[in-house]
């Protein structure tokens, strides 16, 4: 069986729910899912779930794409929700636990990488905020345009490129860049 | 001389996308079976849904069998308890008045628990 483009096949899972046309768009754009929910999470483990949990929902709101973008960056928009979702009950779990005086299992399970462990790209992400992470991450970890940043986050375009420029400026700022240059 | 600047930063600004874009560089990752995985969920989530209707017609229908037989044995009791007088006795070939009643009594029934099932 021969698979077309990706707007081809999401339309066959559409209208006949046809499931093996789906795992061919995951397989497709699995990595670029993965690897942006690793770099928003920092924890491989957890950004394969939220990963499950994106496709999951994407087969939920498949019809909702209107085809005008790219499917990856409407992909990548699922997973951001996801991902922010996530992150606010893991917040609400931990406020909770405190409220009722347990030690924050969100807190204690932190994900911290040993030393040797941690790249450039950790360091550069660590002092991003959230959104600047995010948004760095889909310009220039998936190659999204500023058009389809912005469909993705829904932010108009102008807050996009200011974002990806405070976020250079800010790494520009912390780290001597041109030192990872010929490293 | 500006226009040189300008172009300056543009090559400057450039080099630091190529750099950035280096760095957030990543290897692919490989499928091994997450797809597979994430697609058998979605069968069985299906199938789930496709059971879970009919199931739950037949679990109602079971339970409700009884309760609803008495009920419209105990309707049509009281229907055929009306006087014979308040009943209008135009012709033999409509249906009886009891008979339209218990009718739309059963159609509203049949109507509210597919509603109900819907939901």
């Amino acid at each position: 069986m021969t698979f077309g483009e990706d707007n081809e096949l999401v339309a066959r899972v559409v209208s006949t729910q046809d499931t093996r046309a789906f795992g061919e768009l995951i397989r497709r754009h699995q990595s670029h899912v993965r690897n942006f929910l690793r770099k928003l999470s920092g924890d491989a483990g957890a950004a394969d779930d939220l990963a499950q949990d994106t496709f999951m929902r994407a087969w939920d709101k498949l019809h909702t794409f209107s085809g005008r973008g790219s499917f990856i960056g409407w992909l990548l928009k699922v997973a951001y929700t996801t991902f922010l979702q996530s992150k606010r009950k893991s917040k609400r779990y931990a406020e909770i636990l405190d409220e009722v005086g347990h030690v924050s299992v969100a807190e204690s399970r932190t994900h911290t990488l040993p030393a040797d462990e941690v790249t450039d790209l950790d360091k550069f992400l660590a002092v991003l905020s959230e959104e600047e992470r995010a948004i760095m991450v889909m310009s220039y970890a998936c190659g999204l345009s500023h058009r389809e940043i912005s469909d993705a986050t829904d932010m108009p375009v102008g807050s996009v490129k200011s974002v990806i420029f405070r976020g250079k400026e800010k790494i520009r700022t912390s780290f001597d860049i041109k030192d990872h240059q010929h490293g | 001389m500006t226009s040189k600047i300008i172009n300056m930063a543009e090559r400057i600004k450039d080099a630091e996308d190529r750099l950035l874009d280096a760095m957030f560089e990543s290897v692919p990752i490989a499928d091994d079976g997450f797809s597979g995985q994430i697609v058998k969920r979605i069968r069985r989530n299906l199938w789930i849904r496709r059971i879970t209707l009919p199931a739950a017609v037949l679990l109602g229908g079971l339970v409700a069998y009884q309760p609803v037989a008495a009920l419209l044995k105990g309707v049509y009791q009281v229907l055929l308890s009306v006087p014979g007088d308040l009943v209008p006795s135009i012709s033999g070939s409509l249906p009886s008045v009891q008979l339209i009643i218990t009718g739309a009594l059963l159609l509203f029934v049949a109507l509210f628990s597919l509603n109900m099932l819907e939901d």
